[in-house]
């Protein structure tokens, strides 16, 4: 009786995994065709690629169209839609990481200083100049040196006695998170002409999308999300408490750090390469443990692929509502994240940030 | 099933600039119900701790089985320890059947998941603490003794051979504190597992430990069965306040009665006064009159009775009598010679027969000698008077001679303290 309980439960949950992961391959191929070719088309005439050749262009039987299709589809598109797969994705994971971690519902990737740290990282790249004379990875690189660095600072400066206490780690991230942010906002004040471009790389958008960004970004982010998935039954101990989750044998220092590190790996890759995509990371989770429950076991994989679909979907409005201008994806997000996560707010009044699992 | 035995040896715990616990040492197997006692910060919790490995002694091994717990892993030490907290909290909405589950884990590798064993096991953890209806809930959703139950299923889905409970009743109603010590004490008997539980209720420890320890600043004060170690004097030691220690009536356990002592006023000024009492009639008035400041004596009455009980725990003089036999003439002049130092006599409210009517005598001779009697006289005569019907012409003897009626003992000592006061 307990045991078909759980079974079910199981292919319940393996239906939850499989739907989703069809859902994600469909808006792969749908959005695929969504979007104008703009000035690449018909003179100044916005033209649609039929559904027809998306298709044939993604089985490879582009030759029978226009080669500008094939370039569009393959070129810019996809890997548009891949690294977006891939970010929304790694903010989803590492959110519910956090989540789980702090115990606290406003958790997100960026809690502890990861966004003023990339920011004032690629503020500086930018003010340099160096974005453009050096490398169009510069930024980037700069953005990634910056959230590593901060989150290190701040593992460094919560850490006791050879032990992180999520309170003292929470804390020092707001501290050292509002030092950067002032930083950040003195390096804008003198930006001058940059300022532009810093504000942009802030707002978050997934326009610095390529193969190579796509080729760098696949290998971290998969094997931070396949390594967090390994502890998802450690993180579930670790959400009863720390000394509870000792009593059940688990090595809670060790899993912290693993999990720390990893979440803030994928998300500090998102970041370097799309800026700052908040909400993301803080809704996803949230719908998907209503959905499935706070098993993370099942929780990480779903909020993966559901961050990915949700952040194609935004990317998508993003560059195509005000075609052929771009929006940056951020503001999508977050107009799209802020009612529902009051919504939400509204929905368990009662503070716990808890639902029925199913 | 192989006895497991675990052995604290000579323990010693210090925070930087505190010693908490001292040369802790005892030993215990499988089956075994353990209780700790301790004021405040005696070091209850920490030597739980200390067993458990959330802390590691800086002296000393703790051993199972021949074993250093430092030298095995966290997931040895959960396969052999469950822990069972004073309260705990849930902050995600898992259920409760995934809560028990979770006890497998130390026993589940990380590439794998739950087995039928494990379902088996998590199962039958929640039909032994009886929450199988509750499989479905959230933790959230579940009274306080519906809690515990679900976190010592999930303890006992770690199929440990030593429980740890810490204080884990003291949140808990009188019925569910009851409950869940019973539960556990059976799962000590029936699994063969060790317990050692942290107690705050010095009776609830008497009443499931077989043994106990006292704890008194880090170090083990008294360590025995449970009359062994709950005794007056250890408790005046450890706990600086007097106790009664009585036979609980059913399981014979000692019961732990605290009386502290709350001087209200010096308005007795030390005068004496000596009650003629019985049944329990004169406990309450002792204990006021002492609480004011006055001297109390006592007599005649019999060993059994309870005010000679509370005389003897409020160390007041009594006069004593053999059971079921009739008060002897050297009791009564004993009696008498108290009656003369005193300055009042009180003569409560209780049932004479032939064996105690010598006392009314008493109280006619303190008239005669001039000392004021105070008699309370709240029942009708008739439910008091067991020599025939005889009584009332004595309290009609007492009355000519100018003894005070009154109708409650509150009035009686009123009178005292007036008349004290003059």
């Amino acid at each position: 009786m307990f045991k078909i309980d759980f079974e079910k439960k199981r292919i319940k949950r393996k239906l939850i995994l499989a739907s989703l992961f069809c859902a994600l391959i469909f808006t792969i191929i749908i959005v695929t065709m969504i979007g104008t070719m703009g000035p690449l088309g018909g003179q100044g005439v916005p033209e649609k690629i039929p559904f027809k050749a998306v298709l044939d262009v993604l089985s490879g039987k582009g030759y029978l169209w226009p080669d500008v299709y094939e370039t569009i589809i393959l070129d810019i598109r996809l890997p548009r839609i891949l690294l977006a797969v891939l970010v929304g994705c790694a903010l989803a994971v590492s959110g519910t990481t956090m989540q789980g971690l702090f115990k606290n519902p406003m958790a997100d990737p960026f809690l502890i200083g990861l966004a003023p740290g990339a920011a004032v990282g690629a503020s500086f790249s930018i003010l340099l100049g160096i974005s453009i004379s050096i490398s169009i990875y510069s930024t980037p690189f700069f953005a990634s040196v910056g959230a590593m660095l901060t989150v290190f600072a701040v593992y460094i400066i919560a850490r006791s006695s050879g032990k992180i206490r999520v309170e003292t780690l929470l804390l020092t991230g707001i501290a050292v998170g509002s030092f950067l942010t002032a930083v950040m906002s003195f390096m804008m004040y003198m930006a001058g002409q940059q300022f532009r471009f810093m504000f942009f790389w802030m707002l978050g958008g997934l326009y610095r999308a390529s193969w190579e960004v796509v080729v760098i970004a696949f290998p971290v982010i998969i094997l931070g999300v396949i390594i967090i998935q390994l502890f998802a039954r450690d993180l579930n101990a670790i959400t009863l408490g720390e000394e509870p989750a000792t009593h059940l044998g688990i090595d809670v220092e060790m899993v912290k750090k693993i999990l720390l590190i990893f979440s803030s790996l994928i998300a500090g890759v998102a970041v370097a390469f799309t800026g700052i995509i908040g909400f993301v990371g803080l809704i996803i989770p949230h719908m998907m443990r209503i959905l499935v429950g706070p098993d993370h076991r099942i929780l990480l994989p779903v909020s993966a692929l559901a961050g990915g679909i949700f952040l194609v979907w935004a990317d998508t409005v993003a560059r195509t509502v005000l075609s052929p201008t771009e929006i940056p994806v951020g503001i999508i997000t977050a107009l799209c994240g802020a009612p529902f996560f009051i919504y939400l707010l509204q929905k368990n009044k009662k503070g716990r940030f808890v639902s029925h699992a199913t | 099933m192989l006895v497991t035995l675990l052995k604290i040896d000579n323990i010693d715990f210090s925070y930087p600039g505190a010693k908490i616990l001292e040369d802790v040492t005892f030993e215990m197997k499988s089956g075994e119900f353990l209780g700790i006692m301790g004021p405040n910060g005696s070091g209850k919790t920490t030597l739980l701790r200390c067993l458990s490995n959330a802390l590691s002694p800086q002296i000393g091994t703790v051993l199972i089985d021949g074993k250093d717990i430092q030298r095995l892993s966290k997931k040895e030490i959960a396969r052999n320890i469950g822990v069972v907290p004073q309260t705990s909290s849930v902050d995600f909405a898992f259920a409760v059947s995934e809560l028990v589950l979770m006890g497998r884990t130390p026993h589940t590798e990380r590439f794998k998941s739950e087995t039928t064993h494990d379902f088996e096991i998590a199962e039958e953890a929640m039909r032994l603490t009886n929450i199988l209806h509750l499989s479905e809930r959230t933790f959230d959703e579940l009274s306080g003794g519906e809690r515990q139950r679900v976190i010592i299923a999930r303890a006992l889905a770690q199929e440990p051979k030593i429980l740890l409970l810490d204080e884990a009743t003291v949140h808990l109603d009188i019925s569910s504190k009851f409950e869940i010590l019973n539960l556990v004490r059976n799962l000590s008997k029936q699994r063969e597992i060790i317990v050692i539980a942290v107690f705050h209720d010095l009776n609830l420890a008497a009443q499931y430990s077989d043994k106990l320890i006292l704890l008194d600043n880090g170090k083990i004060a008294s360590m025995g069965l449970p009359h062994e170690v709950l005794t007056p004097e250890n408790i005046q030691k450890t706990y600086h306040i007097d106790v009664i220690v009585k036979q609980h009536p059913i399981t014979n356990t000692p019961y732990v009665t605290p009386c502290p002592f709350a001087k209200n006023s010096e308005d007795g000024k030390g005068h004496t006064v000596h009650m003629i009492c019985g049944g329990g009639s004169g406990s309450n008035i002792m204990r006021l009159l002492l609480d004011n400041g006055f001297k109390v004596t006592t007599g005649v009455l019999n060993v059994l009775d309870s005010d000679f009980v509370t005389a003897k725990n409020l160390k007041i003089p009594v006069i004593g009598e053999i059971p079921f036999s009739q008060i002897t003439n050297d009791s009564h002049k004993a009696n008498i010679k108290l009656i003369k130092k005193a300055n009042f006599v009180v003569v409560t409210d209780f049932q004479i027969g032939a064996g105690n009517l010598k006392n009314i005598e008493a109280a006619e001779f303190a008239l005669d000698s001039k000392v004021p009697v105070i008699v309370i006289d709240s029942t009708p005569i008739s439910d008091k008077d067991f020599i025939g019907g005889d009584l009332e012409k004595h309290f009609n003897q007492l009355r000519e001679h100018q003894a005070i009626f009154v109708k409650n003992p509150k009035m009686a000592l009123n009178i005292i303290l007036k008349e004290a006061a003059t």
